[in-house]
Order: C-alpha cells, then structure tokens, then sequence
C-alpha cells in the first residue's frame, strides 16, 4: 500500500500515464467527430504532455518542484483544443501542490480542484460533455470522497471509475458526440492516462491494460486545396507567446483582456497565460491580424496555421455517400489489418468495434445509412455485438436488413469468404455466407492477466494461452508455442483444411516464419494463410475450417 | 457423298490413343517459354507434363500463340486435295482468336474449291470438353452421316457439353484474361476454391466457392451429377499434373453419378498455361448450359 507520493513516485505515475496515453492514440484519434478537426485530440494530448515529460529528469524528490517544472514544460507544447486544457489540468495540479514535499492521497482534492479552475478558465466558453466535465467531476468527487482512501492504489481506483462514469455520459450532454456514437475524445484521452496510472500501482505495465477501444490506420490524405478553391473554414492557429516586459506589464497581464479581442477575429478560442507564456488557438479567416495583434504584447515561441478546408476535405472524403448496391455488407472489426483485409474480399463498410469496443446501435445504424441499398447483411462477429446488431436491424426501415450471427473475427471471415454477390435472392446469399458457419473453429492466443489454474492448465501471469473460445487449450512461454499447441489440440478433435493466422501487432517475421514451417510440415494437405491483422489483444486470431 | 476428316487443335486435350481410335487429327499451337517457341503437341513432344508443370510452379511464365494462317492452310488444303471434307472442331472464341482465322482461311479455300467443305465449329468449351465434341463427330461420321450433318449436329449439342472444375490458384486464369470472377469474388481468399464452369459465352466462370478441396470435390461432383440428369454414359476428367487429385475427384463423382465409361487425360500445354498446375475438370454430356457469367 502506498500512502504518501513525491516527485520521483509521480513522475512514475505520470510516466506509466502517458505511455497508456500513446498507446491508445490512434484509438482516440479517431474519435474525433467535429466535421472540422482542428488536429488529432490523441497526438495532440500525446505530443503535449509528452513533450513536457521528455524535459523532466525524474529525480526531483520535492513534488512541488517536480510539478512546477513539468507543467511548465507540458505548457509549452501543448497543442491541440483538448492538448491545452490537458496542459492546464497539470499547471492546476502543479498549483494546488506548489508548497508540497510529498503528498497523502486526500491532498488530491485541493490538488483536481485548481486543475478544475484553470482547465475551465483556458475556454472562453467552456462545453459540457468534454474532457472538461471529466475534469470537473472529478474534481468534485475527491472534494467528496478523498478522505475515504488511504492509499494511492484505493485512491486511484476510485477515481478512475468515476471518470469513466462521467466519460460515459459525454454523449448524453453533447449531441455530436452522441449523434456520432462515441465518448468525447479528450475526456478519452485524460481517462486513459489515469488508467496507466492505476496500472503503474497495482505493478502492472500499460501493455496488461485492454485497450480502451480498437487502434485503427488513419485515412489516406489527399490535399484537395487548388487555385480555384475556396477558403470555407479558415485557419485554425495557435501559437505561444513570451510576454514581453518591454511591451507590456507582466505583472498587470490580464488574460481576458487580452482575448476579447480576438473574439472579433475567430471563434473556438482557447486561451492560457501561465508565468508570462500565453498559449493561444483560435479558429480565423484572418491569422495575419490574430498574429500581429498577439505579437503587440511579446514574441512568439512558436506559431502552427492549418488551412482547416483542407482538413474539411478530408474529413468530406470519408462522409457518408450512399452508394445504390443490391446487397451491402457491414462487418464489425477491429485491428487496421483485419479491417483493411475485410473490405478487400468484399465487405462494403467496416465499423470500428470488438470485445473491448462494443459499437452501439447508433454505429449500426450510422452505417446502414450509407448504402441505398435492397438488402443490408450485418457481420457483428462477436458475440457480445450480436444483440446490439439485432435491435440496429430491427429499427431500421428503409431497406431489409439481415444480421448473420457470426461470434468471432473467424466467423466473420467463414461468411465473407463463402459470399456470392451475384445471387439473386438475400436468402441464396445468406445460405452461402452461413455454409461453414457450423464448420468453424475459432482460436485464440494472448497472454494471460494473472496466476490461475484452469481447464487442467497451470497458467502463470504472463504466459501465453492458447483458447478455443470456450477452454485454455495451450499455455506456453512463448506466443508461437502456444499457436502450435493450440492448433494440435484443435485439429486433433476434428480435422481442418484451412488455417489462416491473423497476427497482431507486435509479431515478427521469424515467429510468421515458423509457423508456417510449422504447419507445412505438420499439415501438408491445408490451405495456410496469414493475414497482418494488426489487432490488439490477441496475438493471434487463428481460424480452422 | 465426299469423305471428311474431323480436326481439332492443341486444346482438345485427346491423347494420341483417342486420336487414333477416333480417326481425329488436330492443328496445333505454339507455346513460349523463355523467347522460345515450341509446337503445343498434345504427345508432349518438346516437354514431358511434368517437366512442362514443374516449370509453371516455379514461376516461369508460359505464353501462347493462336494457330497461324498457314498451318490452317496446309490442313484444310491437305484434306481438299484428297477429296475430303473438313469439320474444324475449334478451341471456344471465348478463350483463342484461332477460330477467326480458320474461317479466313476456309473463305479463301471454298472460293477457290467450291465443291469442298470446311465446318469451322466453334466448341464454345476447351480441354476434354471440345475433344468430345470431335468424337461425337467421329461418331456420326462412323455412322454414315454426311460432313453437314455432322456438323449441324455439333452445333446442335455444343452447349450441352458441361464442364466444372477448379484450379489451385485463379492466378493463371487471371495472367491469361481467361476467367469471369470479379477480385471482390476470389481476391485475397485463404482455402477458397472456385468452382469453374463454360458458360454459354464460351467463358471460364468461377460461378460458386467451395471451402477446401474435400468441399471442392463434391461441389464439382454435384454439379456434374446434376448437370449429367440421369443419364450417366461418359465422363472425361483432365488434370495438370495431379494424378491422385483427379483420381479423388473421379470417386467423388461415382459415389454420386454411375458413369459407365470414365475417361482421364492430361491437361495440354496450352488450356495447361492458362489454368496452372493443380487444376482437375470433369466434363460431361448432359443438360443444356445455361448460365451466363458476369463480371
């Protein structure tokens, strides 16, 4: 148990924070659903506190001090909507511990209460459903209930589970985000770095932390800005700015002040003054007005213009566009390879979901709107998903919509394999995908989360177990024995002709390299695939058919 | 009445044995392998199957050429010479231009001989498939009937002629241009076997999947059960070099449609180029082809 904290034990904290932060920052990328993004809220977080982590050495015992170096530091290269109020959140923290040596899990209080203010004064017009109502009950909760916890581990998981909870109802305060289905990305982002958090002091590391949701490729980009184009949405600008005691007070700098007017200049402000740096973004027509006129009051320290049409443009690419098609095939996936290969054997639309990631029936019904299509054919490939893509189904009545039970990503693949689009009846096409349903095993391979003993196994935490989906079949050192063991007990009890591996992230060529040798050898007559799955979770998804 | 001979060409896939038995003589093609062009023999005169086979497993790439004008000539005015009559029984124009320059040369030829004639019959199929049609028509021609006659019968039963089959890799049907099945169809598949039929077009149509090749084997099994109706006379398998798959497949069949005759032979080279090694085709007279592939 761990009942005061200094410097050192913070910047642990924080370290394991933001490794958990990066790992999930596509994931959180993708949640963006302004239609005019103004950068990635998951790099943006990533590369602020990132670069302030980078600055510190870690051996400051004094946490006081820590912080003030740290917040600083993150201040600077803040970027992003989400990137600065994050920045302010640790500034906050770093003031309400200023004169602290070490901390007890109840000086938190004081400490998310001054986060609180600062996060909320950086937005000219603060927005509920955001990371800053995350930020906000999170701070009311340890005003509550700090004193209940004694130790840190106690403490943080409190914590943690009220963050989720307010994370949760983001879309219930922010129509666009619920419009989109997902949670607020910021709020996501600040989440994640708690759980890494809560994993550095149950002794864990990030990688046993399931994966807030599913990591995904980002969309190709195409600038599509011309000669003839117009300027739609403006500029989205940042910049940070010394103050200047030759052209201003330092100690009369009053921030509102200072942006009101640039409320005449653009919108979507965001504005932070610590200690003589002022960090802006702003969304203008006009950056060289927003420029000169920030440039009156010190000099920059750096300055970022996006053109947001183009941003816009690529955002237009992927919108929905309905597409006139007899037979649309929407599959849920996760993991970019699998989701890249599913649409490159005949998926018409992939929606971004899994164990970890159970899309709701808006994500369902999002993606039915996509086609003008006679019949729609839903894939939800786990089972978990199989209800949500029912009620999708049933709720929607502008074309027939099917949903094929499939349980797995296997499963999935068993019935897009088996698809002819030509058919002429939903009933023919259905009959082919659902064919060697029953025929399917599915396997998989990942590492286990703790000591048990199981299905006659003893399984050490960490070790590699290979399941069918319903027992540990396989438990071994290695990811690549407990695949072979895996498929020997697999095919033993029945036969395969075809084995495909879909990889994970994090598999290399000489691991492929031996299992394919491996089932050559043992397996001469058996169709063999491997397919980069690119998934997280599962170090391999194997399918035997 | 004039005498006819019956031709066909390297695809027809009927070994010497059949040709002789038959009285059926063929034109061939050519094949290219590494800038060298040999004559598509159907007694393996310049490679031996498996020598021909190996060199496609590892990646040489084998090209062909249609028949030229004068080996047409040359046999079409062979049989004039003697008196006789010529029933061309050609490779499907879906998959060889030969055709097209068969009736050229027949055009030209008649002009000259009016009182011969040449029957240049599209086959609409290729391998064993075509190789049946010539002994069908060696067959009527045993039975007294005239080259017309036999011809307008060749042409009456054409499309009755069903072929299925399979291939371990659509690639080589895909190289040559010489299969339907779009990539959204078969691309990127792992133990997806398309099952391939003649489509009414002449066509290579990979029309269904089965999963693996046990699956395979009874897809194909069943559709020449049902293509066959009941009437279980003769079936023609051919293979590229898989004896023991054709042999599989052969049983496969029995188990579900009694063939009085069955018949095996080896893919030439040149259906063998354009289907790739590890291809097995059943064909049979049965049903009248309906389908039509598309894209």
């Amino acid at each position: 148990m761990q009942t005061t904290l200094d410097g050192i034990g913070l910047h642990e904290l924080f370290t394991s924070g933001y490794r958990n932060l990066k790992k999930n920052m596509q994931a959180i990328n993708e949640l963006n659903v302004f239609p005019v993004p103004d950068g990635d809220t998951g790099a943006n977080m990533v590369m602020t506190f990132g670069g302030g982590l980078r600055t510190v050495s870690g051996e400051t015992a004094h946490i006081g001090q820590y912080m003030q170096t740290l917040s600083r530091a993150v201040l600077l290269s803040a970027r992003g909507n989400s990137g600065v109020i994050f920045s302010q959140f640790i500034y906050g923290l770093s003031r309400g511990l200023a004169q602290k040596e070490s901390i007890t899990f109840p000086d938190l209080a004081y400490a998310f209460t001054c986060a609180k203010e600062d996060a909320y004064r950086s937005i000219i017009t603060p927005t509920e459903g955001t990371i800053l109502t995350v930020i906000r009950e999170a701070a009311d909760f340890l005003t509550e209930n700090a004193q209940k916890y004694p130790s840190f581990e106690e403490g943080f998981d409190a914590l943690q589970a009220q963050m989720t909870a307010t994370l949760k109802k983001t879309p219930e305060l922010l129509p666009v985000l619920k419009e989109a289905g997902v949670v607020d990305s910021g709020g996501a982002g600040l989440v994640c770095f708690i759980d890494g958090i809560c994993a550095h002091l149950r002794g864990e590391s990030v990688d046993d932390i399931p994966d807030w949701t599913d990591i995904s490729a980002p969309a190709a980009q195409t600038v599509d800005f011309g000669p003839d184009s117009r300027l739609e949405y403006g500029y989205c600008t940042e910049f940070i700015l010394q103050l200047m005691n030759y052209k201003t007070d330092l100690s009369r700098f009053d921030l509102q002040k200072f942006t009101k007017p640039l409320e005449e200049m653009g919108d979507s402000i965001v504005a932070v003054h610590n200690d003589g740096i002022v960090k802006i973004h702003i969304h203008t027509f006009t950056p060289e007005l927003v420029l000169g006129y920030g440039r009156r009051f010190g000099e920059f320290v750096s300055v970022k213009i996006e053109n947001m049409s183009i941003q816009h443009s690529q955002v237009q690419q992927e919108a929905p566009q309905r597409e006139k098609v007899k037979y649309a095939i929407i599959a849920v996936a996760s993991g970019a390879g699998i989701k890249e290969y599913f649409e490159s054997i005949g998926a018409s639309y992939i929606i971004d979901g899994g164990q970890t990631n159970n899309p709701p029936v808006s994500a369902f019904l999002e993606a039915f709107e996509r086609f003008d299509a006679e019949h729609i054919v839903v894939l939800p490939n786990n089972s978990n998903i199989i209800l949500t893509a029912n009620q999708a189904a049933e709720s929607y009545t502008q074309c027939d919509v099917r949903v094929i039970p499939t349980k797995s990503i296997v499963e999935g693949y068993s019935a897009l394999s088996m698809m002819n689009l030509w058919c002429d009846t939903v009933e023919e096409l259905l009959e082919d995908m659902s064919a060697n349903l029953s025929s399917v095993t599915t396997g998989y391979v990942t590492t286990s989360i703790r000591d048990t003993h199981m299905d006659g196994l003893d399984i050490s935490k960490g070790a590699y177990i290979g399941l069918d989906g319903k027992h540990i079949l396989a438990s071994e050192a290695s990811r690549v024995e407990a695949a072979k063991k895996l498929v020997q007990q697999i095919t033993a009890a029945t036969p395969k002709e075809v084995i495909i591996f879909f990889y994970g992230e994090g598999v290399n060529e000489e691991e492929i390299a031996e299992l394919s040798g491996f089932l050559q050898t043992e397996y001469p007559m058996t169709d063999i695939g491997f397919v980069a799955g690119r998934q997280t979770v599962y170090d391999f998804i194997i399918s035997l058919e | 009445m004039r005498d006819y001979i019956i031709l066909t060409d390297s695809t027809s896939d009927l070994t010497y044995e059949m040709r002789q038995q038959y009285g059926i003589e063929y034109v061939p093609m050519q094949y290219i392998i590494d800038g060298v062009e040999y004559k598509a023999s159907l007694d393996w005169e310049s490679h031996n199957p498996k020598e021909y086979y190996d060199l496609m497993r590892n990646g040489t790439r084998v090209f062909t050429s249609q028949i030229l004008k004068d080996t047409y000539y040359e046999a079409f005015h062979n049989a004039i010479s003697e008196g006789k009559d010529v029933i061309y029984i050609a490779c499907s124009s879906a998959l060889s231009a030969s055709i097209n320059v068969a009736r050229l040369v027949a055009m030209e030829l008649t002009q000259k001989h009016p009182e011969a004639g040449i029957y240049c019959i599209d086959s609409l199929i290729s391998s064993l498939g075509q190789g049946y049609l010539a002994m069908e028509a060696s067959r009527k021609r045993a039975a007294g009937l005239s080259a017309a006659d036999t011809a307008a019968y060749i042409e009456s039963i054409k499309l009755c002629v069903n072929q299925c089959g399979t291939v371990s890799s659509l690639e080589y049907l895909r190289r040559a241009g010489r299969v339907k099945a779009s990539k959204a169809f078969f691309g990127n598949l792992f133990g997806v076997k398309p099952i391939i039929i003649s489509d009414i077009k002449g066509q290579n149509y990979a029309y269904k999947k089965a999963k693996g090749t046990l699956n395979a084997r009874i897809a194909i099994a069943e559709h020449i059960r049902d293509a066959a109706n009941g009437v279980y006379e003769e079936l023609f398998l051919t293979h590229a070099d898989c004896e023991e798959d054709i042999l599989l497949l052969r049983d496969e069949i029995l188990k579900i449609a009694p063939f009085k005759n069955v018949t095996v032979s080896t893919i030439g080279p040149i259906v063998g180029a354009s289907v790739g090694p590890g291809t097995v085709i059943a064909f049979c007279h049965g049903t009248e082809v309906t389908i039509e592939g598309n894209e």
